[in-house]
């Protein structure tokens, strides 16, 4: 995939490429942000548009100040209307343009969710190729921030099982960055999910990285077992680990990064180099994206495994109210419990 | 008949009329299944010049009334049937012909007709539906638009219809026909496999490059690492072979799970493929090491059978290694080896005393590495037994017994909380009751061997094989102990040659032995008869054999019983007399409790 | 900077908003003409351009009909009876124009330029569509309702923001204006003033469910005013009528006035399409009161009363449709060779490792798939 980055094409072979460096430690809001005003900069057809978004900046910021800055001709508030948002989306990637839009949450996303499924991901296959959607849709996804009903849900599973969509979820605020430029410069539809309980975490950012859409993270490396995640419950993961090292086990962490089209050879080559796996994910586990890792991994690695691929997830529940929420998220102590099950004793020909 | 079959007739009909170009329009299966239709009136004459679509007839199906247009244009010569009558599906319904028509149109036509006929979705063909729709009121297609004017004759076949149509799903065929949004189901056709089954394995999972070769171990030096296709069997290095090659380059990945971008780097330790979580646990219970197995899966797996011919491989080796580590195995380092109860430790040479390594000696080629001198016990033994040997004239009789039986009731034979007497308790009061029969065989002969002793009795003598040596202790008046008396006179004997103990005395005044060989994992010997006895009987493994029982063949525990006898005291039939009775003792053994006490 | 995408209320009296109590008409059934203040006659060669049109646009519709009835269209809805419509819409736009239709307007597809074959490959079966939208400035024919209204909406919205001299028409039935997306796409067209002319086809069904049950109001069109945009009706038979109201609104459009709603009256004469039973919902008597009106008979009428029109000039559109319609079976005729890996192509723009690897497993079936000797029992 060849990216064009501040007017210079590189050829992306490999995951990473490195330019003149700009590193700062920012929020993931603010990583955001900066991506979306350098992509506004960097392409004349890109527009930002939902609700909320210009004046107010956005319910978290995200688009904080693009209008100020580019006018709104480049971003700009539409109608309280979710369909309309992305189905005027469609009509303007239709006419060359390159639309990133705002729904602002999970649940209210839903609305839009006949214009996604019918043709976003669609219209490049219903044209056999002349009609392209290179658009985003930016979603706030995930609880963990004590929000009321509707806020906090979790809805990848309905994405990342329509054919034609990329999904996408960042974790860290370098990954936000890096793949949300490469979401905006995709000739493809991307619903990129935005954890909303990170917004607020830190971390550095190298905006000269251009990250590869469909490549996997490997987070932490480790020995013993491999844990899959993304998103929020990436930092369960690490979390866990560490606490693991203590106890003497040796823990990989990858983060998925994006869910469709995942990442099989590396996940496949980890598990295999491990011979154990837990998949980490906050959604409901029935029929979920978690789900879907499970049974790739089981397929493509069963000869391998010590263990069988265990799956931590949220319950198969509505998303907990606020005072709940701390029962249903996933955290380390579960994901622990997960690993402490993976047939540790067999290994030197006890019984577990 | 479908549409298919109808122009098939048609390109028939029309290539046989070639020279007049008629053409022949058979109904068609107007999609519900029907094998008719009524024909309710024409729309044309014989002589009209019609176009191609032109309604030519109306006919009724179950649902409604429809308009039927014809595929073919030009004049009219024929029409078949009468308003009321009934036209089967595939029967003719009009001729057109098309006198002025040059050649190749009519060729054009007909391979129009062919390319229908060479259809390859199965969606089309019976699913072709005559629309059921009623749609009289639109005027005749082409446009003909002043019959609209007011016309009422194309309506009014609409009244007629039955308001209550059948619904699509209770007509006839399996196919559903046209439905609201496509062409619909097709009839089912056939059954079994369309496809040859699949000769390779899961295209998923492939394990190609990464288990095709051995695997290095965990944290195995680079030269530790066999090259593929080297090493032995079980593809693992031996201490004896020099360093192999080091690896061999990973191959190139499978496109189809890494296209186009940078190839992850291949994992050098961990997990090895296996066929399968049991595969695993077996190597591991069989205590086999799966990364030095060499893969024989077709998908580069380790497999059950890879697993098991390792083991075995390895206990060979296992074997053969503490073979050749203990050349000096006999300094009586072993345990002592009891043969009463029939433990299986295998016996060291027994009464070997110091070894003296010796250097430079050798005889007829064969170096000498070791000088042993016999013990005391050894040698009167060695007297006792050549006396035997070179005094009697001795004879061997033996016979197989199936103890299937005992081996079943001994175990019942067991008090609460206490053990069941031993086999050669058994065995040996059952012996007791046939001498007691043969009293010959307990015998013994004068100093001069003119006259035969005969005793009431018998001091039972058990050879017992200890690490001083063959021992023959003693059990006086043997005749006059119940099976616990027996086995308890055993035991003490057992313990006390163990301990070496056994004071000279008890190994005096046996006048029969019994020796119990199956310890030691033999089943017959013809045994030397330990002088002045006039005989002595062996009993060897009881194991398990394939034996006719009521003439099939089952399996049953089967023991040899060797008689080695004095021929100077009996003849042959005498001491097979005995021994018939110490079988017959042994195989039911319920007939002897009325003479146990 | 420019503000393309900021909103711009309404200023004007909001009555002009509101449609005519009458259906806007020009010429009667029985092709009589009426002058009309605001909206003129079309002039005579875009009249005789538009006869054309129908002339042609009838004989496809019925093309079609016979060619699902002979099993090589899976399904047509037929615009039978409103290829006045079909062909205003189409007449009235420009080469740099954009048409968004709806399932039923193939024949709009066509005028526009896209060959018969090309719209009919969606109806076949072949693909989900024909033709390369961008050749004829034709969106594809989805089946969805309103939600290409959106679009349209975007598409204007973009050609606006790059300044371009683009005009939307965006097509519609009357039950579309039913849906979230009618509503949603007439709003953020009034508020961002974008240059679509919303042209809804009235033709009082919704496969079975008449009007009367998709609205309250006093016509569609008055739904206009509710936006901040104006309406109009017109009597969807009357192509002269629709030029002139659809024209008016496309120049309108085309001047930065923004969007306008158009509500044609006009009727489905025939079923949904040929797999509907039309007898369970409405009258003969109706329907048949409707072939009076049939746009074709009074523009005949109008223009022969007028010199316009001979019977020589009628033959020759005849034969030319004829020939659209000849050469549209002969295309239907042939059985497409249809590529499986299609399936996988054109998903996303760059395959995706795991569409390359069920590729590779649809692939090995079909190497290993067995000719069947007998062709089943057909």
């Amino acid at each position: 995939m060849t990216i064009a980055h501040d007017g210079v094409r590189e050829d992306a072979g490999s995951a990473e490429v490195r330019m003149t460096p700009t590193v700062q430690t920012m929020t993931m809001a603010t990583a955001l942000n900066r991506a979306l005003a350098d992509a506004i900069e960097a392409d004349p057809d890109v527009v930002v548009f939902g609700e909320d978004v210009g004046a107010l900046g956005g319910v978290f910021r995200i688009t904080d100040g693009l209008t100020e800055r580019y006018g709104e001709d480049r971003c700009f508030d539409t109608p309280l209307a979710e369909s309309g948002i992305v189905g005027t989306a469609v009509g303007m990637a239709m006419n060359g343009m390159r639309p990133v839009v705002e729904l602002q949450f999970d649940a209210f996303a839903l609305p839009a969710f006949d214009q996604v499924v019918s043709h976003v991901a669609k219209l490049g296959n219903r044209t056999r190729g002349a009609l392209r959607m290179p658009m985003v849709i930016r979603i706030p996804t995930g609880g963990g921030i004590g929000g009321v009903e509707h806020h906090c849900d979790s809805s990848e599973a309905y994405y990342a099982h329509t054919p034609g969509l990329t999904v996408v979820c960042p974790s860290t605020p370098q990954d936000a960055y890096s793949l949300l430029r490469a979401a905006i410069a995709s000739a493809d539809p991307v619903i990129f999910l935005e954890p909303k309980k990170l917004y607020w975490t830190k971390g550095e950012v190298d905006t000269s990285i251009v990250a590869e859409i469909g490549s996997a993270r490997i987070a932490r490396e480790g020995t013993d077992v491999t844990l899959l995640s993304y998103g929020s419950s990436v930092a369960s993961c690490l979390e866990a680990a560490e606490i693991a090292a203590a106890e003497g086990r040796s823990v990989q962490v990858i983060d998925v990064r994006t869910l469709t089209p995942i990442d099989d050879a590396t996940i496949t080559a980890a598990v295999r180099a491990t011979g154990r796996a837990v998949v980490v994910a906050e959604a409901p586990g029935y029929a979920s994206v978690a789900s879907e890792i499970q049974s790739r991994v089981f397929e493509r690695c069963f000869e391998f495994l010590e263990a069988p691929v265990r799956k931590v997830t949220g319950f198969d529940t509505p998303f907990a109210p606020p005072k709940f929420e701390h029962w249903y998220l996933p955290d380390a102590d579960r994901v622990l419990d997960a690993i402490d099950t993976l047939h540790w004793l067999d290994e030197h020909g006890e019984e577990s | 008949m479908t549409l298919r079959d109808a122009s098939e007739t048609a390109v028939r009909d029309a290539s046989a009329g070639a020279a007049a170009a008629t053409k022949v329009f058979r109904l068609p299966d107007l999609g519900e299944g029907l094998t008719e239709a009524g024909l309710v009136q024409w729309l044309v004459q014989v002589g009209d010049t019609i176009r191609t679509d032109q309604p030519i007839a109306e006919v009724e199906t179950a649902k409604s009334v429809v308009e039927l247009p014809s595929p073919y244009a030009g004049v009219v010569v024929a029409l078949h049937g009468e308003p009321g009558e009934t036209i089967d599906v595939g029967a003719p319904v009009l001729e057109v012909a098309d006198p002025d028509a040059p050649a190749a149109r009519f060729l054009s036509e007909r391979s129009a007709v062919r390319r229908i006929l060479s259809e390859r979705s199965e969606t089309k063909g019976d699913a072709l539906a005559q629309d059921p729709t009623k749609d009289a009121v639109v005027p005749a297609s082409g446009g003909d638009v002043e019959d609209a004017a007011g016309a009422p004759a194309a309506a009014p076949t609409a009244d007629g219809v039955e308001k209550e149509a059948y619904r699509a799903e209770e007509r006839a065929g399996s196919g559903s026909g046209n439905v609201l949004i496509g062409y619909g189901t097709a009839e089912s056709a056939g059954s079994g496999r369309r496809r040859a089954r699949r000769t390779a394995g899961h295209p998923l999972g492939s394990l190609s490059e990464d288990a095709a070769q051995p695997r290095p171990r965990r944290n195995a030096a680079p030269e530790e690492i066999p090259a593929r296709g080297q090493g032995g069997p079980a593809g693992r290095p031996s201490p004896s072979e020099p360093a192999p090659a080091p690896v061999v380059e990973r191959a190139k990945r499978d496109e189809t799970q890494h296209p186009a971008e940078s190839p992850t780097p291949a994992p050098v330790r961990g997990p090895i493929a296996v066929r399968s979580p049991l595969v695993r646990r077996l190597a591991r219970d069989l205590g086999v090491d799966v990364r030095c197995i060499t893969p024989t899966g077709s998908d580069g797996a380790v497999t059950r059978a890879d697993v098991l011919r390792a083991a075995v491989d390895q206990a060979v080796d296992r074997m053969s290694l503490r073979t050749i580590r203990s050349p000096a195995n006999a300094s009586g380092a072993h345990s002592p080896a009891l043969s009463l109860a029939g433990r299986d430790t295998p016996s060291a040479p027994a009464g070997i005393g110091v070894s003296r390594p010796v250097s430079s000696e050798s005889v007829d080629g064969l170096a000498v590495f070791a000088r042993e001198r016999m013990s005391p016990l050894r040698k009167a033994a060695s007297a006792r037994l050549t006396r035997s040997r070179s005094e009697i004239p001795e004879a061997t009789v033996w016979v197989d017994v199936d103890v299937t039986e005992l081996w079943t009731l001994r175990a019942a034979m067991a008090p609460e909380g206490g053990r069941a007497p031993s086999l050669t308790a058994l065995v040996a009061r059952f012996v007791l009751i046939a001498l007691a029969e043969h009293p010959l065989l307990a015998s013994r002969l004068s100093d001069d061997a003119s006259e035969i002793l005969l005793f009431d009795g018998v001091n039972l003598g058990v050879a017992a094989d200890t690490a001083r040596g063959l021992l023959v202790p003693v059990i006086p008046r043997a005749h006059e102990l119940t099976v616990d008396g027996l086995d308890a006179a055993l035991r003490e004997l057992a313990a006390t040659a163990r301990a070496g103990s056994m004071p000279p005395e008890r190994l005096r005044g046996s006048t029969f032995t019994l020796n119990n060989y199956g310890g030691l994992g033999v089943d017959g010997s013809a045994a030397i008869i330990n002088h002045p006895d006039v005989a002595i009987l062996g009993i060897g493994r009881m194991i398990e054999r394939p034996w006719v029982v009521d003439g099939a063949i089952v399996a049953r525990r089967i023991a040899q019983l060797s008689l080695v006898f004095d021929h100077r005291v009996c003849d042959g039939g005498h001491a097979a007399s005995f021994l018939r009775r110490v079988r017959e003792l042994l195989e039911h053994p319920a007939r002897a409790f009325g003479r146990v006490r | 900077m420019r503000q393309t995408m900021s909103a711009t209320p309404h200023d004007g009296d909001p009555r002009d908003l509101l449609p005519r109590d009458e259906p806007v008409r020009l010429i009667d059934e029985t092709g009589v003409a009426h002058a009309d203040d605001r909206y003129p006659m079309p002039a005579d060669d875009l009249l005789g351009r538009a006869y054309r049109g129908l002339v042609e646009g009838r004989r496809i519709n019925d093309q079609a009909n016979a060619l699902v009835r002979q099993g090589r269209l899976a399904v047509y809805p037929s615009s039978h009876g409103q290829e006045a419509c079909q062909i205003a819409a189409s007449l009235v736009l420009g080469a740099q124009d954009w048409l968004f239709p709806t399932y039923r307007d193939s024949v709009a597809v066509i005028a526009r330029g896209v060959s018969p074959a090309d719209a009919m490959v969606l109806l076949k079966g072949d693909w989900h569509s024909g033709y390369d939208p961008h050749e004829h400035g034709v969106a594809p024919q989805t089946t969805p309702l309103a939600t290409q209204l959106l679009h349209a909406v975007g598409f204007a919205q973009a050609a606006k923001h790059r300044g371009e001299d683009t005009v939307v028409l965006a097509m519609c039935g009357d039950g579309s204006t039913s849906e979230g997306d009618f509503h949603e796409a007439l709003n953020f067209a009034a508020v961002f003033q974008v240059p679509v002319v919303f042209f809804v086809q009235n033709n009082q069904f919704a496969i079975s469910v008449p009007l009367s049950r998709q609205t309250a109001a006093p016509s569609l069109a008055h739904k206009a005013i509710g936006y901040g945009m104006p309406g109009q009706r017109v009597d969807g038979n009357d192509v002269a009528a629709l030029l002139a109201v659809l024209g008016e609104a496309v120049d309108r459009a085309r001047a930065g006035g923004g969007p306008t709603l158009v509500e044609a009256h006009t009727y489905r004469m025939q079923a949904h399409t040929n797999a509907d039973d039309d007898t369970r919902y409405r009258e003969r008597a109706e329907v048949q009161a409707w072939v009076a009106k049939d746009p074709l008979t009074r523009l005949r009428a109008h223009l022969t009363a007028r010199g316009l029109l001979d019977e020589a000039h009628e033959q020759e559109l005849a034969d030319g449709a004829e020939t659209i319609a000849a050469a549209l079976r002969a295309a239907l005729n042939i059985d497409t060779d249809l590529d499986p890996e299609d399936l996988f192509r054109f998903v996303r723009s760059t395959r995706s490792p795991q569409l390359q690897e069920q590729w590779h497993q649809l692939r090995d079936e079909l190497e290993r798939a067995d000719t069947v000797a007998e062709g089943g029992t057909r």
